[in-house]
């Protein structure tokens, strides 16, 4: 007698559950976190001076070091090998932009701790500021242009 | 006061990124080939060099740079202002245009399709490049 085969979830399925994944979830919300208080620091720190919120930020910028760098992986072992198309270069630029927005942020942190206890503001360096502040806003648009790619496809392939 | 020459490019080839956008989605609106080179290569150029320009610049004015300390509180906040605006339109510009790419592969055209998505899109655009060039008149040419 043969055994029940298991089920094979469809793609769609598959693919839900996926966007579901406890990792990614936490990946989400660190990112998020992550976005919104990194808009809020360079606003207010252009416009008043201040860095409001910016321990929780370098924090969480190292559990999103953790949760991206284990995401990513299982990620790529899923959808290797490279394949030229537009979902695979939005990928690869917003994965690219996630690593240097993450080193020039540990590269900017020393700063920050070095002067914890200071009453004036950290000496960031100027261009390493500046290329922290274009990689992150590389992450948000690349990963989400990658993530409309990925799903606009998959709503098409269903049709 | 002298103008920095980055200044001076990143405030014309602004004008020429917009260019490049207006040429993106009039080909799309009229029907006409999606040119996927261009556009990945004017989100590109856009990030690396003006956006580097803008947020290096706005660095500078954090980090309590000379010439920045003596600025306005107001030119300040339309500084950080101007950049949320163009970080905003900019992340559009990249998602709108990937989905327009995509559609244009079944036939559709996705800018023609949405025109009050398109035209929302395009005041927010020109929105921010009319204030990142009001600043920098106000800045070196005032």
């Amino acid at each position: 007698m043969s055994e029940p085969r298991e089920r094979v979830p469809a793609p769609a399925e598959a693919r839900a559950r996926r966007l579901r994944a406890p990792l990614l979830v936490t990946l989400w919300a660190l990112l998020a976190i992550e976005a919104a208080g990194g808009l809020v620091i360079s606003f207010a720190r252009l416009a008043a001076g201040a860095t409001p919120g910016i321990a929780l930020h370098v924090v969480a910028g190292f559990a999103l070091t953790l949760a991206w760098a284990a995401y990513q992986w299982t990620h790529w072992h899923r959808v290797a090998p490279w394949r030229p198309r537009l979902d695979y270069v939005l990928g690869l630029i917003g994965a690219s932009s996630m690593l240097l927005a993450l080193a020039s942020g540990f590269a900017l942190a020393p700063a920050w701790w070095n002067a914890r206890d200071a009453a004036t503001a950290p000496p960031y360096p100027a261009g390493l500021s500046g290329a922290h502040n274009v990689m992150s806003m590389f992450v948000l648009t690349f990963v989400g242009a990658h993530l409309f790619a990925v799903l606009h496809r998959a709503a098409r392939a269903r049709i | 006061m002298a103008i920095p020459a980055f200044s001076i490019f990143s405030a014309v080839s602004e004008l020429l990124v917009t260019a490049g956008v207006l040429y993106v989605v009039r080909r799309n609106w009229t029907r006409r080939t999606f040119p996927f080179a261009l556009f990945l290569a004017i989100a590109l150029f856009e990030g690396l060099v003006n956006v580097m320009y803008m947020a290096g610049r706005s660095a500078e004015a954090s980090a309590g740079h000379p010439a920045a300390a003596a600025l306005p509180v107001a030119m300040k906040i339309g500084f950080a202002a101007h950049g949320l605006l163009s970080l905003l339109a900019y992340m559009v510009f990249v998602v709108l245009g990937t989905l327009a790419h995509q559609e244009q592969e079944r036939g559709r055209w996705f800018f023609r399709e949405r025109p009050a998505m398109t035209w929302s899109f395009l005041v927010a655009w020109t929105v921010s490049i009319v204030s990142g060039e009001a600043i920098f008149v106000l800045r070196y040419l005032v």
